[in-house]
């Protein structure tokens, strides 16, 4: 089955790291774009009507920051045109300073099983660094209001100053909050952010210093029960997010919105980034696309083992001989060979030893020709 | 138009480089009708982009001027113009062959420098006539009158009548043509006697054949002649002879006293060597005029074609340059990392720089440029000796009774004042001091022994700016001598890195294997494992470094948006990991090896 993407590209304003495509100025045009966005369900819903979804997922921007209605009124769209399983995982992103209990309650009517927090930090004087418009406080409040939800948070790695207890103090807050599910990132400074200068002037730990906390952190919730089962991503009680287990599967799925990606029948395309151009097109009733690829087979086994060795799963071997038609373990044996000691290889799977998953570009180019 | 030598008058201009000397030129030949000498430049000299580049004049073209002067009469005046820069002393010796005459000029506001002087010891040992012209008195830090006085005790010329003048602005030009009229002597020769014509350049067209620039000195050339050069004693029937204006202008003869051009279906560079004599078949001269001591490489290195493949593509490349370059020297070298290459000789730096731009662009060669090396003697304790060029042709230090390096008589010349400086680069150039002796009161002769691997990099150009350009060098291999020699290995996690040993002297040996394993530290990328970098001697670890192991070169995120991404700039890395070379289990980008290997300054 695929997944659906949804984006809202609106904040209230922009964090130091954010590369995102987000416009904080515009959110007065949120019913415009939304107009738009439900023309876009509709229009490519023909050519999809042969699949099945069971992900949906929101993200932005701060999908939590439009009304919530607006929202709503998507998932009715999707529901409407789509074969939508009934069972299906519905995620909205949030931040914790735009939300209270009537927008709470709007998004568990509609539909929302799945709530993912921008928490970052468990410490105010980072998250005011950062430009957040929330505090640790809000983040607590908004865990109770989503008491027997199932939450995921996100927290980043590598601030200036941080500390390895601040981080440790982080995942404890999360923990409070009753989340079973985090992701934690390394901060990649990336240009044209206001963090670059402070990566650029030297302010920010090193490479070296942030995979030690990185290290140190894994292990950390490790001991808390969060098991590690993706590069960047952590849970307990397998409560994986279902959205993103499809992409790192290889699994198809069709974005909206600004931006958004899609996958679907060995074509990668993508949508404009240009907040008008999208208006525009759509109001023109043409598909707002400006990249497009047709993947290759040889292409496509590649980006297979890419994702999948991201995991804890791994190579699943049946798996991918039924794919692919090939033995993995055979086709590629020379160079499981020479990588012996960065791989584990069972009867059944191929992933790359915890230790290494760090440091595992060097190791996945060798399965490129 | 009377064509007796009477009226001829051949002359250079030399100068120290940026006095003037171009403008001048273009001067004169405004006065004397001919356009701009740089507008011609164009047509004949197509290839000469990287000399235009750098605003420096390398090719000699002699441009031949109508004048009439004060007296109703009127004379042709060769003018033949020289490079102003350090390195090609040789150029300007060929060109002083020709003439009779040399206009020195001399910046009013700089006054006597370094190439000023050199060039005016060798147009003195060449017997011409100098006319010193004071220049740029435009220029409001124009001395003239101090660097009048200067002319006359620097060098010892009468000053007197030097005019006063400014190229730039056009001011008192015509003195200069009247002095050259006046005081140069014309040209002496007889056309009766048998031809000789002095080579003093050439150039390959490709059409003509080798086209040689002479001086007749005696007989006269035409169309149909049957020639032949001293040297090579080989035939040749002259398709053409002519003039420059400065574009080549076929004439019907060209006779004694005459700068011109001969061109004679010559297909071979080797058989007109510039210095030559070419005379008649049918009436051959006795004996050739004095040709040239030939020009002593002083700055060598070596050039490896950067795809092995290419090997005789760099040797024709080599080749054709030396057409036209009779100062380029080279034989054949190899090297492990490298494969076969050339060990290239060179009058200077300058000259290497711009070979090596030459090779890479007119003949479209990437090359790999390295550090110089010498070959030495290895004695066996077998009583057995043989010659190694490289390191890795040494037997094991056990079965090495001693070892010999080359050694050379070096002969360093300089005004007094340098003295000091230069006694210090050849202290830590491991020279030892043989004498010091007064040529005059402006010019010391030191003597030197240097061991030719001290001197055959950066001794030169280290002499010149110690001595603000003033000194000047040559030297001759004199033999072997035995040397405490060692061999350098580099070790990469373990492994000997072949390519980048070195067999050096014990005192530099310590210091270079530190220099290397630092480089190699910052090239060397991080991998999944520690690298440890050693410098070893003997089997004794002399510099070690540590390349650490890679710690996170992962994407922290991947989704949906990420993954077409991801996938090609992994498949980057692996085509970028392609290129990379395989030092044992160690990977070092090309380039990266390359910067090591590579002459560095």
């Amino acid at each position: 089955m695929a997944g659906i993407y949804i984006h809202i590209p609106f904040c209230k304003q922009k964090c130091t790291y954010c590369d995102f495509t987000s416009y904080p100025k515009r959110l007065n045009e949120a019913e415009a774009y939304i107009a738009c966005l439900y023309k876009e369900i509709k229009l490519r819903s023909n050519e999809l009507k042969q699949k099945s979804f069971d992900t949906i997922y929101f993200g932005g921007g701060t999908p939590s920051i439009i009304k919530p209605e607006y929202i709503a009124g998507a998932i009715k769209q999707l529901k409407n045109m789509y074969n939508i399983d009934v069972n299906s995982e519905i995620t909205l992103e949030l931040n914790p300073g735009t939300v209270d209990k009537e927008k709470i309650d709007i998004y568990k009517n509609c539909g929302i099983n799945r709530f993912s927090i921008g928490l970052q930090s468990g410490q105010n004087y980072h998250l005011q660094r950062l430009n957040r418009i929330h505090n640790t406080q809000d983040f607590i409040n908004v865990c109770n209001l989503l008491k027997g939800e199932n939450i995921s948070c996100d927290i980043l790695i590598g601030l200036q100053d941080q500390t390895q207890e601040e981080i440790n103090d982080t995942i404890d807050l999360a923990i409070k909050g009753n989340v079973s599910h985090i992701s934690m990132y390394a901060l990649k400074p990336e240009e044209g952010t206001p963090i670059f200068s402070n990566y650029l002037n030297g302010d920010l730990p090193s490479n070296d210093e942030v995979a030690d906390f990185y290290e140190t952190a894994v292990k950390y919730l490790d001991d808390k029960g969060f098991k590690r089962y993706e590069v960047s991503n952590f849970c307990k009680d397998n409560k994986y997010s279902k959205h993103n287990l499809n992409y790192w599967k290889r699994g198809e799925y069709i974005g909206f919105g600004i931006a958004a990606c899609s996958f679907i029948d060995k074509k990668r395309f993508t949508n404009t980034r240009d907040f008008d151009d999208y208006l525009k097109c759509i109001i023109s009733n043409r598909f707002p696309v400006v990249d497009n690829e047709e993947v290759t087979e040889d292409e496509a086994e590649f980006e297979y083992i890419m994702l999948a060795l991201r995991t804890s799963f791994g190579i699943v071997l049946k798996e991918f001989e039924s794919i692919f038609k090939t033995d993995f373990l055979k086709k590629y044996e020379n160079i499981i060979k020479k990588q012996a000691n960065y791989l584990e290889i069972s009867e059944n799977r191929v992933i790359i030893k915890p230790e290494y998953l760090f440091i595992q570009n060097n190791i996945i180019i060798e399965f490129l020709k | 138009m009377s064509k007796s030598s009477k009226y001829l008058r051949n002359f250079c201009i030399i100068a120290h480089i940026d006095h003037g000397k171009s403008t001048l030129a273009d001067r004169l030949m405004e006065l004397t009708g001919q356009v701009s000498k740089r507008d011609m430049e164009e047509q004949l000299l197509d290839s000469m982009d990287i000399e235009r580049e750098r605003g420096i004049t390398i090719k000699l073209t002699p441009v031949r001027m109508f004048y009439t002067a004060k007296d109703g009469k009127e004379y042709i005046l060769n003018l033949i113009d020289t490079p102003g820069h350090v390195d090609f002393t040789y150029e300007v010796s060929r060109s002083l062959a020709a003439c009779e005459g040399a206009v020195l000029v001399v910046d009013a506001s700089q006054g006597i420098e370094a190439q000023t002087l050199a060039n005016v010891y060798l147009a003195l040992d060449s017997n011409l006539e100098i006319l010193p012209v004071i220049n740029k008195i435009d220029l409001p830090s124009a001395q003239p009158e101090v660097v009048r006085k200067e002319i006359e005790d620097v060098i010892g010329l009468d000053a007197k009548n030097a005019p006063l003048v400014s190229a730039k602005e056009g001011l008192n030009i015509e003195t200069i043509l009247e002095q050259i009229v006046e005081l140069v002597p014309p040209p002496d020769g007889d056309t009766e006697k048998p031809l000789k014509a002095l080579i003093f350049d050439s150039f390959y067209d490709n059409y003509k054949g080798v086209m040689c620039f002479v001086r007749v000195v005696d007989g006269t050339v035409k169309e149909g002649t049957r020639i032949k050069t001293f040297r090579s004693n080989k035939e040749f029937e002259v398709t053409e002879v002519g003039v420059f204006n400065p574009k080549l202008f076929p004439k019907a003869f060209l006779e004694a006293g005459e700068v011109g051009y001969i061109a004679a279906s010559i297909k071979s560079i080797q058989d007109t060597t510039v210095g030559d004599t070419i005379t008649g078949v049918l009436n051959p001269a006795e004996k050739p005029l004095a040709g040239y001591k030939k020009a002593q490489p002083v700055v060598f290195s070596g050039i490896f074609p950067l795809d092995g493949s290419k090997f005789n593509d760099l040797k024709d490349a080599l080749l054709k340059l030396q057409l036209n370059d009779a100062s380029l020297s080279f034989e054949p070298d190899s090297s492990i990392a490298l494969g076969f290459g050339f060990r290239c000789g060179f009058l200077g730096l300058l000259h290497m720089e711009i070979i090596q731009e030459r090779i890479e662009r007119e003949f479209d060669l990437d090359i790999v440029t390295t550090a110089p090396s010498v070959s030495y003697k290895i004695h066996k304790t077998d009583k057995t000796e043989f010659i190694v060029v490289n390191p890795s042709h040494l037997p094991d230090p056990s079965d090495i009774d001693f070892m010999e390096e080359p050694i050379v008589s070096a002969s360093i010349y300089s005004p007094p004042q340098y003295v000091g400086a230069i006694m210090e680069l050849c202290q830590d150039k491991r020279g030892i001091y043989l004498d010091m002796t007064y040529l005059d009161a402006q010019r010391v002769k030191l003597s030197y022994k240097l061991p030719l691997n001290e001197i055959i990099y950066d001794f030169f150009d280290n002499l010149k700016s110690r001595t603000k350009g003033y000194a000047s060098f040559d030297y001759e291999i004199t033999g072997y001598e035995k040397s405490d020699l060692v061999k350098l290995d580099m070790l990469l996690n373990n492994d000997i890195c072949d390519a980048l040993s070195l067999i050096c002297h014990k005192e530099k040996a310590y210091a270079r294997g530190r220099e290397i394993a630092e480089k190699l530290k910052e090239v060397i990328p991080r991998q999944m494992f520690e690298i440890p970098i050693q410098a070893i001697i003997g089997g004794k670890v002399i510099a070690r470094e540590t390349v650490k192991a890679m710690r996170k070169d992962v994407l922290a995120k991947c989704y949906g948006g990420d993954i077409s991404r991801k996938r090609k700039l992994l498949e980057k890395q692996k085509e970028g990991k392609k290129k990379m070379r395989n030092i044992g289990s160690v990977q070092i980008p090309s380039e990266a090896f390359m910067s090591i290997l590579k002459t560095n300054k």
